[in-house]
């Protein structure tokens, strides 16, 4: 007994020093993980701009990378743009301004008397990183690799009847010429888009004869020469960026962007509030608000073309019934709406066509929340007894989600019930493109501000974005008449008469234009809000 | 010889496992609503523009024709190109594989440490308050969602108590670590980057918790209990009445007959962590597999999702046959 009771003391003795060891180790350990990690997060300095964004880019090649809004932010500041829109002053904020162009990499834009021949002047002695000079076979030959590709480019060049790569003509080394098949009041805005440049002859080194274009090569390098250069990329942890000295519009104020990609919102908002980043990117709503009065924090607001509707399928019971859709309009709590999901913090649309897009009328919508006119208008349809119907909305997103529950409870108001329906965004394409969605809940922004653009993707048969599914022949008339139409006053004519018939037809319930707000540190300035929702860093200062 | 000729019979049961697993896959994917082509052409897109779309995808053949296309494109070591982002997909599996691995394997490792002394602990405590104590601490672990739990860690000892590092990767951008496995921690090691070592270990800390928190319950409640039967068991009594020493009876007798039963339920806990682990990813921006493969489910990628149910499947096999290796080295009734 005693010696057991003297071994226990011993291996009492043993685990002591043992954990007193562990305990010294472990501490040490502890000391010198938290003393070197305790470094600053990200180096913060004058020079040095920290912005958090939510997702990695799906590759760095322009000419197929669609639907992806941090890739192509990102290349926006990247590649050599020979054109941008130019800034106007809006509330005290500054939002891009879609009848202005500025020739960034060009010197000049101009077309001939009747639009179809448009003339690019580049500027001289404009260098790639490589030392290769940007001239006009390096547009020639962006362009004929995105005509080969047949993807982003050669859609939207379509639409101002450039379909052909011998279209593109190179006039001399400094001068590109477009011909068109038809004039377009829509050209400046669209090559705004389009007009992106490689650098030809180092992507043409990495060429093969399978892979004439260098994809493969394009997509993994980043495009370098716009108003920044990629200086690091750490897939799916962070890009960084350098001003590029020689942008011809002069040399971004900030140095260096430092972009990590921090998937989590409660994180980028965390990473703000501690101020180890300097602006964080595609927070929900209810976080900006909170950050309004957070100290150090300032919200950057400013009006946004974003526009938030419910496409009803024209050709799905009930919504086929034109007396269904009024009466719709007419159960929508709009002013609800803003004020519950937005807090207040919202325009309330009143056209299909959205406000500040030229040729914008309020007569587009005559429609303010009246049940009983909806109740009335319901009756006259036949459906006195309500219907079913479902509303779908895309998942993990908040705001959708609210407004769909305040849709459900006003169409219970006025006799309707309506099941909402969450799936994801693979799913909601697929059902779009099938027609299956009675009721949903949309948001998005024209990239190229004008109700000609509007009509043919979103309000015409075979518009991609046509989600009502709505074919009218009159308005696909008026669309055609808008088809290389130049004169304002005619093409204001028809906007007119459009939206007259939308207000009687009823694709959309449009509900609002939230306004933009981007939480940053107090010490940033300059933010431009972009029509196209393609942050323009080369604005930033701190 | 016959432990050789074990291991390749089983490594030789991958294949009908995985054949098995990519007609499953390729097929029940495909059927899922959702055609990633409409996820990538512009808004602009024609019916002609998504149709052309479609054929460089090569979907556009009869789905056998597919699934043909893409066994040859394996055999040969093509795991095909991501639709969403024409990156090669296996380029991709090695670059996400190893964040994810040296993720979880430290959870597991850290997991398996505190269940494996904290379940011996209690089982010689049972009943008393320190045995109630460690078992009620690792139900609470495991009840607590792992998003949730990661997140209150970031307040805690991000924005509080300032001790962890922001929850944006897996080391300071301040260091540049070149990959040699992908492994950060063996490969600031390598390079000889004790601060970058530290760095990355300091970035781990809280994913790595939170994971092993989360984990533990299950191994330490195993634990305990089979500790528990050898403490009852007549050979530890007799051992314990021959006067043996604590240390022999603890290591010699409790620790190697406890352990028989931990190999089988590690493995399985190990395995779903390699698909588990997507939430902690996110919560911490680790760019792994796990976010990989839902941005690939949520998208329709069809290659990338094959390949992930692959690798899974193949890590499954691999684990459960280390498990069983181990089980047989622990167990001498145990024959391979």
């Amino acid at each position: 007994m005693t010696k057991q009771t003297e071994q226990k003391d011993t291996s009492a003795q043993f685990a002591l020093n043992r954990r007193q060891a562990l305990q010294l180790g472990g501490g040490l350990g502890f000391v010198a993980t938290m003393g070197l990690g305790a470094k600053p997060v990200f180096a913060q300095d004058e020079d040095t701009l920290t912005i958090a964004i939510a997702g990695d880019l799906g590759g760095w090649d322009q000419d197929y990378l669609a639907f992806d809004l941090i890739g192509l932010a990102v290349m926006k500041n990247t590649y050599p743009y020979m054109l941008d829109y130019g800034v106007r002053e809006v509330d005290g904020g500054q939002i891009q301004d879609t009848e202005t162009v500025v020739p960034t990499f060009a010197e000049s834009w101009e077309s001939n008397e009747d639009g179809t021949v448009w003339t690019l002047g580049i500027r001289q002695g404009m260098r790639f990183p490589s030392g290769n000079e940007l001239t006009a076979a390096d547009v020639k030959w962006s362009k004929d690799r995105a005509f080969a590709a047949q993807a982003n480019v050669a859609g939207i060049y379509r639409i101002i009847g450039l379909t052909e790569a011998d279209q593109v003509e190179v006039v001399d080394d400094y001068t590109v010429r477009f011909h068109q098949s038809q004039p377009s009041a829509m050209t400046s805005q669209i090559q705004i888009i389009s007009l992106y440049v490689f650098d030809s002859q180092l992507v043409q080194e990495h060429a093969t004869t399978d892979d004439p274009w260098a994809t493969d090569w394009v997509n993994r390098n980043p495009p370098l020469g716009g108003a920044y250069n990629v200086v690091g990329y750490e897939p799916g942890q962070e890009i960084v960026l350098e001003a590029n000295p020689d942008f011809p519009l002069g040399e971004p104020p900030v140095q260096r962007v430092r972009l990590p990609i921090i998937p989590a919102a409660a994180n980028r908002r965390l990473l703000l509030q501690n101020g180890d980043v300097d602006i964080a990117l595609g927070l929900p709503r209810r976080d900006i608000d909170d950050l309004r009065s957070a100290p150090g924090i300032t919200v950057i607001s400013a009006p946004s073309n974003e526009f938030v509707f419910v496409p009803m399928s024209t050709v799905t019971p009930p919504f086929d019934n034109p007396l269904v859709r009024q009466a719709m309009a007419y159960a929508v709590p709009y002013d609800q709406i803003i004020a519950s999901v937005y807090n207040g913090d919202a325009r309330r649309s009143t056209s299909p066509v959205p406000l500040d897009m030229p040729g914008h009328s309020d007569a587009g919508y005559p429609y303010a929340h009246d049940p009983d006119q909806a109740r009335a208008l319901l009756e006259q349809a036949g459906l006195a007894d309500g219907f079913d119907t479902s509303i779908v909305i895309v998942t993990d997103n908040v705001e959708q989600e609210r407004i769909a529950i305040l849709l459900q409870n006003a169409l219970g108001e006025v006799g309707g019930r309506a099941e909402i329906e969450t799936v994801d965004p693979a799913t909601l394409q697929q059902r779009r493109r099938d027609r299956t969605i009675p009721l949903q809940v949309a948001s998005g922004q024209m990239w190229v501000n004008d109700v000609e653009y509007l009509l043919s993707v979103a309000l015409t048969e075979g518009g991609f974005l046509n989600y009502a599914n709505y074919d009218n022949a009159e308005v696909n008339a008026l669309f055609g008449q808008l088809n290389g139409l130049l004169d304002p006053v005619a093409r204001q004519e028809i906007f007119m008469r459009v939206q007259e018939i939308l207000a009687e037809d009823v694709p959309w319930l449009v509900l609002c234009q939230p306004n933009f707000g981007l939480p940053v540190s107090g010490s940033i300035s300059g933010w431009v809000q972009p029509v196209d929702g393609l942050f323009r860093l080369r604005y930033l200062e701190r | 010889m016959r432990l050789t000729r074990y291991i390749v019979r089983r490594l030789l049961l991958l294949i009908p496992v995985l054949i098995g697993v990519s007609v499953l896959t390729f097929v029940l994917i495909r059927v899922l609503p959702g055609d990633p082509v409409l996820l990538i052409v512009p808004e602009t897109a024609t019916e002609a523009d998504i149709q052309q779309a479609r054929e460089r995808f090569g979907l556009d053949q009869p789905l056998v024709a597919q699934y043909l296309t893409y066994l040859g494109d394996v055999l040969r070591g093509d795991l095909g190109r991501s639709i969403t982002t024409n990156t090669p997909v296996a380029e991709q599996l090695a670059r996400r594989v190893p964040l994810t691995l040296e993720l979880i394997v430290y959870a597991m490792g850290l997991a398996l440490i505190i269940a494996v002394v904290g379940g011996i602990y209690a089982a010689r405590r049972a009943g008393r308050p320190s045995d109630h104590t460690a078992r009620v601490v690792a139900l609470a672990g495991n009840s607590l969602p792992e998003f949730w739990l990661g997140l209150v860690l970031v307040l805690i000892f991000y924005q509080a108590l300032g001790w962890a590092p922001p929850p944006a990767g897996r080391i300071s951008p301040l260091f540049s670590v070149p990959p040699i496995t992908g492994f950060i921690t063996i490969d600031t090691l390598l390079q000889g980057d004790l601060p970058a070592f530290f760095s990355a270990l300091h970035h781990l800390m809280l994913p790595v918790l939170t994971l092993a928190i989360v984990i533990t319950a299950p191994l330490l409640r195993s634990v305990r209990a089979s500790a528990l039967e050898v403490i009852d068991s007549d050979s530890y009594r007799c051992a314990e009445s021959h006067g043996l020493k604590d240390r022999v009876l603890l290591f010699a007798y409790l620790f190697r007959l406890t352990l028989i039963r931990l190999p089988t339920l590690a493995a399985l806990v190990f395995g779903n962590l390699l698909g588990g682990s997507v939430l902690v990813e996110y919560v911490f921006s680790w760019q792994g597999l796990g976010q990989w493969a839902l941005r690939g489910l949520l998208l329709r990628d069809y290659p990338v999702i094959q390949a992930y149910v692959l690798v899974v499947a193949t890590f499954y096999v691999l684990v459960f046959l280390i498990a069983d290796l181990l089980q047989a080295a622990l167990d001498p009734r145990v024959e391979v």
